[in-house]
């Protein structure tokens, strides 16, 4: 019985919360505190591992892809928080690679919601317009199929004058496969040459063959079950070595295009790692904030997120996230942010006084060597 | 005929123009409007909003900034009271759960748990007044949990590397305490870090690669980043001599040697500090580690590692006995 309890719970909060009073008055409320947290720090970039729709949906009776829906809608309100309150990038973890593996019908739904709610976010005058964000997607775009892929891309060119915000949707995304490519990029540029002489031998082959490889591959991906998708990319792993031609590795490499010139070998370091990342021009991870109770990582963002950030995991399913789980949380970490800073300014003003009281005594023992001297 | 059919389209092109852009839309409608009344309005209403707005706007920012200290002294005050409340109850599952040095009393703990992580690992913190020796008997002491409760495999995590100086020493030490947690059948021990030989100091007959009762693994920051940027490397150099091309560098591959090169992938983290911050800790390792820790705690003690375990096994615990 505890699940009807928490639905009818649930139900009466809502209702409550949906009373036009009630409602007026909690949007005021929210108003002032975000303008009063917007004159402390605030993270820059804010990550959110989206977890928990399944479970709320089994929790509360209802469909799993509704389940779904209700997320995107947290989705919306936090991310118009998040705006609001002067956050510059969030990156939300929508789909990983490993989700393939659930039933053909989940991830056929999980793709509709994504194709719908992305030309939603993007429209003129929704969200992301409002405040001037621009959407990205991350991740390996060749998982995805052709229809959803026009969707995304569609998305971003809505969306790429805003400059204000961005928005990163990791939608076919795991981290290490994230990293792998980074360093997949940094090998081909240190040793271009090589795969320049094999392209113009492949050519040829490639005029016959990649038209036809590629057709065939976004018609599987879109009439086959995501099981038999995954074994399709696994054996194009297995033969990528043999044929270069048709690279269905490919990711969109923000860095990649910058960095045209040759990489010397003993200039690679993490900075050459961190620029070749999905996440290559945005500030550093502040902080991480995952749902559901479960405390790991689950391949998200495992190289932005080990040195400095602050993870959070917060015990409820991510439809029943909103404002009052976020506002504490970020008025948490402001407070934090900001003893850090005066530690460390503390710091300064010390090593600086201490760096004077140094001079004033040599200048006191120059003196003192002059009064001898003379 | 034909200038008469000619002449129309240019004039609808123009219209529709108007219509479908916004901006021409709003020139468009704009003609149309009296020119009377909007502009004396706005030039009357733009005049007093730059005379008052400045108050207005500095009225609402020192109004924010006393909303903002108000909620920062509120909540410094809500952690204190956190802090001493999760203070008492650490120290009061310290004193219910104790192992007094005895391994039965460990195992009885550990007994009840459906799955135990077989490879754990700890991040410790260099403190300045403790210094080298307290992180070696911390080291000592998680071995001796960890060898009681049955886990083969703990890392140690320490940002600087000082522990992988004392190889020997910690070797030494933990040796000693698993003696006197133990007795004379003590489990073996084998002390490694990457790049550097494995201690075993006769633990291990024979073999160099045996297996042993328990592995402690020390790591460092240069196992992190460090270690990915240097496989780069690794792999850059054997593309530019030809043995490999972009396509061979796989995640498999990637996994393969990183593990070779640090360590695998622990089932289960567990933070001594108070806060989820890794400090560095490898990134690739920690893909699908769990990782525990106790809010407000900021010490290394059997019940953290205990209820980490309980965590682990999704297991209740109860209080008291």
């Amino acid at each position: 019985m505890p699940s009807s309890g928490l639905r009818t719970s649930l139900r009466t909060r809502r209702w409550l919360f949906s009373l036009p009073p009630i409602e007026w008055l909690s949007l005021r409320i929210q108003e002032t505190l975000i303008g009063a947290l917007r004159q402390g720090p605030i993270p820059q970039h804010v990550a959110f591992v989206m977890d928990g729709n399944r479970r709320f949906a089994r929790q509360s009776h209802i469909e799993t892809t509704e389940g779904h829906n209700l997320g995107f809608e947290a989705l919306a309100k936090i991310l118009e928080i998040c705006y609001k309150a002067g956050v510059k990038v969030v990156t939300i973890y929508a789909f990983s690679i490993e989700n393939f593996k659930r039933s053909k019908y989940e991830v056929d739904a999980l793709m509709d919601i994504a194709k719908i709610k992305l030309s939603q976010l993007s429209q003129h005058g929704d969200l992301l317009d409002r405040y001037g964000a621009k959407i990205r997607i991350l991740g390996h775009r060749s998982l995805v199929s052709q229809d959803v892929l026009e969707a995304m891309d569609r998305a971003m060119e809505l969306t790429k004058h805003n400059d204000k915000a961005i928005l990163n949707v990791c939608f076919p995304y795991t981290s290490r496969d994230e990293i792998t490519s980074a360093i997949q990029s940094i090998v081909a540029l240190a040793a271009p040459t090589k795969a320049k002489g094999q392209q113009l031998e492949t050519l040829s082959e490639v005029a016959v063959d990649a038209p036809d490889s590629m057709r065939s591959n976004g018609s599987q991906s879109r009439s086959e079950s995501p099981s038999s998708n995954a074994t399709s990319t696994s054996t194009v792993v297995s033969t990528s070595p043999t044929s270069t031609l048709a690279p269905p590795r490919e990711h969109i490499d923000f860095a990649g295009v910058h960095h045209k010139e040759l990489l010397d070998l003993e200039d690679i370091n993490e900075q050459t790692i961190t620029d070749h990342l999905f996440t290559a021009d945005n500030p550093p991870l502040d902080l991480l904030i995952r749902t559901s109770g479960v405390e790991r990582l689950s391949d998200f963002m495992l190289w932005q997120a080990h040195q400095e950030t602050d993870i959070e995991f917060v015990d409820c399913m991510w439809p029943e996230f909103d404002v009052w789980h976020l506002l504490p949380i970020l008025l948490g970490w402001g407070l934090k942010r900001k003893r850090f800073l005066r530690e460390v300014r503390l710091e300064e003003e010390r090593r600086y006084k201490g760096s004077n009281g140094l001079r004033e005594r040599e200048a006191d023992a120059f003196a003192q060597t002059n009064k001898k001297s003379i | 005929m034909s200038t008469r059919r000619l002449v129309p389209p240019p004039i609808s092109t123009a219209r529709q123009k108007e219509f479908e852009d916004p901006r021409a839309r709003v020139a468009f409608v704009k003609k149309y409007l009296p020119d009377g009344p909007p502009s004396p309005s706005s030039s009357s209403s733009s005049k007093p909003p730059t005379r008052s707005r400045p108050v207005r706007t500095f009225l609402k920012l020192c109004i924010y900034k006393l909303l903002l200290w108000i909620l920062y002294s509120l909540t410094s005050l809500y952690l204190r009271a956190r802090f001493v409340r999760n203070f008492i109850l650490n120290r009061w599952f310290s004193v219910l759960y104790y192992h007094h040095r005895t391994p039965e009393l460990i195992q009885k703990d550990v007994k009840q748990l459906d799955r135990l992580p077989q490879h754990i690992s700890v991040i410790l913190e260099f403190e300045k007044e403790g210094g080298v020796e307290q992180l070696i008997d911390h080291v000592a002491e998680i071995s001796c949990w960890c060898a009681s409760a049955g886990i083969h495999t703990l890392s140690v995590y320490e940002r600087t590397g000082a522990l992988k100086k004392y190889i020997s020493t910690s070797h030494r030490i933990t040796a000693q305490r698993l003696h006197s947690y133990f007795g004379r059948k003590r489990p073996t021990l084998r002390v490694l870090a990457p790049h550097l030989p494995s201690y075993a100091n006769g633990d291990t007959e024979g073999m160099a690669g045996q297996a042993v009762d328990l592995e402690v693994i020390f790591i460092s920051e240069e196992d992190g980043r460090e270690s990915i940027v240097d496989l780069t490397k690794t792999l850059c150099e054997m593309a530019i001599r030809g043995k490999m091309t972009k396509e061979d560098v796989t995640m498999e591959l990637v996994d393969a040697e990183l593990e070779s090169l640090t360590i695998p992938e622990p089932d289960l983290l567990v933070l001594f500090g108070p806060e989820v911050k890794l400090n560095g800790y490898p990134p690739w390792q920690i893909r699908l580690t769990e990782i525990f820790h106790l809010v407000d705690n900021d010490a290394v003690g059997y019940q953290v590692f205990l209820r980490a375990l309980y965590s682990y096994a999704k297991c209740e615990m109860r209080l008291g006995r």
